[in-house]
């Protein structure tokens, strides 16, 4: 095969640690040497990323290249995963003594290296979306770019349709028009539309997929407790006990949860059980940087026995032998799932292991609906996003930083990248004038404008301050306003103001493993101390809880409507199911179960309206919202609801009578217009669009809240732009992403038109056995977290349970 | 409207957080920070420049009910020493008829405190019966009404916390809240604010359809 590749040092270095190629890293450098663009999809532990470098390397090693050039870029979502290639590709160079100098760069390099890349760049740069768009928005970065000969983009189809992507898809394109030679070579997971990708990583015609296909499933099992599967929550505490004796089995675990909250809960409780003084360890976003390395270290070298961790450990990384994947509540989505379980055995041709433990009932079904669709090789279908306009003006404010650009190239190069393909020469040129003096009817800003034509009538920046402010707002995620938690003066991490301003003097919370008290904010820091506490307040983090995926809500709906599914379910599952289709009715895989009955709360008659919907929390939070507006104005007198990802409960003062006519779809979306208006959801997504377009800053450390009043706030705006310019860019911005987002508006009119004339309704005198789950979501959601809580659940559900005679 | 007495004369609270003083046909308002939005223009942040037109319409929307003669603002009316020379044609307009209609009483405030602005005659105080109109507050036992602190309220039910604008009723203190369309706010449990709140302070919450009115227990100190 050598000569084929004719790069021996790697061939060398591959013998000696006993490996060979694969195939497909084969073809993917024959493809690359013919001038093609690849799509290289194939599952984790694949030698993927070798792949993505092999034609590179190749050429570098053959043709030796010119020094001090720039001849390979490598983009990746994540810091963590340029620091981890950076590694795994160091051990061959570094063992063969070749001559090919590699460095990352990420928002955490330190500006001396930055200078010193600029000056002397290295062959290979592994960098992010974000530090590339910094990278081109310099005087240099043509001169630096145009030597440019492959492209590397890892973990590509995570960033196809999101902002980020957007922010990277314009800045290849303009990499497109500085070195219109140089090669792509796009990383993906198994995905279902990888056409949609293909189009992404390039606009050439020379183009190819290679799919590589997977040798063996992965074995996944549901945890086997001796406790039984709780009616809701999402802890999982139940199960404790026995996750840690799969711990003990292993050698390496990493045990997935959801959201932060969770992770921190789930550790804490790991170590209560630890008799074995299992080297466990935490890792999630918001811990500090030098924490998280720590402990990615100390799994590479295998000194540790679990990490729990989020999303943060859930792309390529390889930090090490792990050897289980323990995942606690669903994961939501296939694709997501396959990703996580492929974090165990990393090699390609054995099955990897992997464990799900549900946190509730209705996530049992959902982990093994998950289970089946692996098996049946089913993936989740992203849907496509058009490119999003405040990440243009970002982008068209960068372009103008680094040289000064005529309106008609631009326009051409932003249309070749694929979320703009679409974009009109109009909205391009709204979204230039709203960069210069922010696209307003009434002319303020002309003589404080960012961006001006110059003689040649290219538009060019009109200071140098604005090269510099640009600098400190690129980026398409905005977060919270985070503080750091300091104990003494030591810096643990990092916490969402909002968090904080909800906890009082002598309150306590878990963070980075352990309980804290919190005292003061100063300077801002959130000053902390030890205390001996074990029953924390739980951090509720933000974000992370991501909704049920279309995919997997049908394989849910399929398991629960055809029973012969059901023998292989535990018996207190089994017997929920039939109790439900005995007292009621089951969710059928089309249409909608709508059931009805009245129910004493807080010592008055309710009546209660459950829609299984399995749409996801989204969804069915839009539905709910949208639904209390149409019965309030039939006379129902709607009090409240509460929406999970499977269904949604609405309880009113009088009965719904007729259900047809509060779910009929054209009523409910015209209401969904006027209701968006009022929405913080909308001012949430305008106060981002506002900061990635850069109207308003970034707050920035140190900045912030130092005088007697605070800055203005983006809802103040909101308001005043609404009146007067309601047709206003970001206000477009805002709705758009609002639809997409947390209403998730396609879902939910897919929906209404699936269950039209299809909707069977029980009419029943109490609750029924589904709705239990339900109903105690109801108190979760809004009883205020004391330490009454648990004892009321447990006499709560009790009650409940012999209401419905399953106790 | 929400009634107040204060040295034993009645005061009125209109929804928007302007107060009238209807027996002597006086309205009095507070921190209207005129061009504060286009006062980040300089820096490259256009925020919409809608905001002193705003504000000026709802004070002439807001008085043009009641028999007002006077107005009194309480000072900051001006964001900064150019806001003059930002505005837009429309607002000098709204801005004159307003001094035309009325007998405008500025008040000088701390935004305004180092120049001149246009022909304007500031005053750092003015009284009637008394009553020491300021722009900010003093620990004296003068009766003051003030505006300077931009204060809000937060008020916490088991569900969810709402703050809001309010406006501080205390002893000898009535402290407004700042009525400009882009001010922020500075909570009352700020230290700053802590020598006007103590237990028998009344706090008034603004919100877009009324007024609340909570004591200081009521409220999260």
């Amino acid at each position: 095969m050598s000569d084929i590749l004719k790069i021996e040092p790697i061939d060398n270095w591959l013998k000696k640690n006993n490996w060979s190629f694969y195939n497909h890293q084969v073809e993917t450098l024959k493809l690359s040497e013919n001038g093609f663009d690849v799509l290289l999809v194939a599952p984790t532990g694949g030698g993927k990323t070798l792949a993505g470098f092999l034609p590179s390397l190749n050429d570098l090693i053959n043709n030796k290249s010119e020094k001090n050039k720039l001849h390979t870029l490598y983009i990746s979502p994540l810091k963590a995963l340029t620091i981890d290639v950076h590694r795994n590709l160091t051990s061959p160079i570094e063992d063969q003594a070749l001559d090919i100098r590699v460095e990352t760069r990420t928002g955490d390099t330190s500006t001396y290296k930055k200078n010193r890349q600029k000056i002397l760049p290295p062959h290979m740069l592994m960098t992010t979306p974000e530090s590339l768009a910094l990278l081109l928005s310099n005087k240099e970065s043509k001169d630096y770019f145009k030597d440019l000969k492959y492209l590397i983009i890892d973990e590509i189809h995570v960033l196809v349709n999101s902002k980020r992507g957007d922010l990277l898809s314009l800045n290849l394109s303009r990499i497109h028009s500085i070195s219109p030679d140089c090669k792509r070579i796009g990383l993906s997971a198994t995905v279902k539309n990888k056409g949609t990708v293909l189009k992404f990583l390039t606009s050439k015609n020379k183009a190819k997929i290679l799919n590589v296909k997977e040798t063996s499933l992965p074995k996944i099992e549901i945890l086997e407790t001796k406790t039984r599967v709780p009616w809701s929550g999402h802890m999982a505490s139940y199960a404790i006990k026995d996750i840690y004796q799969k711990i003990k089995k292993s050698s390496l675990t990493i045990v997935f949860v959801n959201t932060r909250a969770q992770a921190e809960l789930v550790f804490n409780k790991l170590w209560q059980e630890n008799d074995n003084n299992l080297r466990i360890a935490i890792h999630h976003g918001s811990l500090e940087k030098e924490i998280r390395r720590k402990v990615e270290n100390l799994m590479s070298l295998g000194k540790i026995d679990c990490v729990v961790a989020t999303s943060s450990l859930d792309l390529g990384i390889d930090w090490g032998d792990v050897d289980l994947v323990i995942q606690i509540g669903s994961p939501k989505g296939i694709s997501r799932f396959l990703q996580r379980i492929g974090r165990s055995n990393h090699k390609f041709d054995e099955p990897s292991n992997a464990i799900l433990v549900p946190s509730n009932r209705f996530e049992f079904l959902e982990c093994l609906s998950a289970i089946n669709s692996i098996q049946n090789k089913l993936l989740d279908e992203t849907r496509e996003k058009k490119g999003s306009l405040d990440v243009l003006a970002q982008h068209v404010l960068g372009v103008a930083c680094s040289e000064p650009f005529q309106v008609d190239d631009l326009y051409n190069q932003v249309i070749n990248a694929w979320p703009y393909r679409n974009l009109t020469k109009t909205k391009f040129l709204e979204v230039v004038e709203f960069v210069k003096n922010g696209g307003y009817s009434l002319k303020h800003y002309e003589q404080y404008s960012k961006i001006g034509l110059n003689k040649d009538k290219f538009y060019a920046i009109n200071n140098k301050s604005v090269r510099n402010r640009y600098k400190l707002n690129v980026g398409t995620i905005v977060e919270s306003y985070m503080l750091k938690v300091k104990l003494g003066n030591k810096t643990l991490g990092q916490v969402e103001e909002w968090f904080i301003e909800g906890l009082n003097e002598g309150d306590t919370f878990l963070f980075g493993g352990r309980v804290l008290e919190y005292q003061s904010i100063s300077n801002n820091n959130v000053i902390v101390k030890s205390t001996s506490h074990t029953h924390p307040k739980i951090p509720s983090y933000a974000g992370g809880r991501l909704p049920l995926s279309t995919e997997l809500s049908i394989e849910v709906r399929k398991l629960l409507s055809k029973k012969q599914f059901w023998k292989n379910f535990p018996n207190q599952i089994n017997e929920w199911l039939k109790l439900q289709s005995k007292f009621s009715n089951l969710p059928s895989l089309n249409g909608l179960l709508v059931e009805t009955f009245p129910r004493l709360m807080s010592g008055k008659k309710r009546f209660f309206f459950i829609c299984y919907t399995f749409e996801g929390r989204n969804a069915n939070q839009t539905l709910g919202l949208l639904m209390s507006k149409k019965m309030q104005r039939i006379g129902y007198k709607p009090i409240s609801f509460v929406a999970t990802d499977y269904a949604l409960a609405i309880w009113s003062i009088n009965e719904v009578k007729d259900v047809n006519i509060v779910l009929n779809e054209d009523l409910m979306l015209d209401d969904l217009y006027e209701w968006l208006e009022e929405t913080p959801l909308l001012k949430k997504n305008f106060r981002d669009a506002a900061i990635i377009s850069g109207l308003i800053e970034r707050s920035i450390p140190g900045q912030k809240k130092t005088g007697k009043q605070v800055l203005f706030n983006s809802d103040l705006i909101f308001n005043v732009l609404k009146k007067h310019e309601p047709k206003h860019l970001l206000l477009e911005v805002a709705r758009e992403d609002s639809y997409r987002g947390l209403i998730d508006l396609d879902r939910l009119s897919e929906f209404l038109k699936r269950i039209e004339k299809n909707i069977t309704h029980k009419k029943l005198d109490r609750i029924s056995p589904l709705a239990v789950p339900l109903i105690l979501e109801i108190n979760r959601q809004t009883i205020d977290k004391s330490e009454m809580e648990e004892y009321f659940l447990e006499e709560l559900e009790n009650e409940m349970l012999s209401e419905v005679g399953l106790n | 409207m929400k009634v107040i007495n204060f040295n034993n004369h009645k005061f009125q609270i209109s929804k928007e957080g302007i107060l009238f003083w209807l027996d002597k046909q006086i309205a009095i308002i507070a921190d209207l920070h005129l061009e504060k939005g286009s006062s980040f223009g300089p820096s490259g942040q256009f925020l919409p420049p809608y905001d002193s037109e705003e504000t000026l319409k709802k004070i002439l929307n807001t008085i043009k009910d009641h028999k007002i003669k006077k107005i009194i603002l309480l000072g900051d009316t001006f964001h900064d020493k150019n806001a003059i020379s930002r505005m837009s044609e429309k607002v000098t307009f709204l801005l004159r008829s307003l001094i035309e209609k009325y007998e405008v009483i500025f008040i000088l405030g701390n935004h305004e405190s180092k120049f001149e602005i246009g022909q304007i005659n500031f005053l750092n105080e003015y009284v009637i019966d008394n009553i020491h109109f300021i722009h900010e507050a003093l620990q004296t036992s003068a009766f003051q009404i003030s505006g300077h602190f931009h204060p809000v309220a937060t008020v916490k039910s088991n569900i969810k916390k709402i703050t809001a604008k309010c406006l501080l009723h205390t002893n000898n203190h009535i402290i407004l809240p700042s009525f400009g369309q882009y001010t922020g706010g500075l909570n009352i449990t700020n230290p700053a604010l802590k020598p006007f709140v103590n237990n028998e302070s009344k706090i008034y919450m603004f919100t877009k359809k009324s007024i609340y009115k909570f004591t200081s227990k009521e409220i999260e100190i």
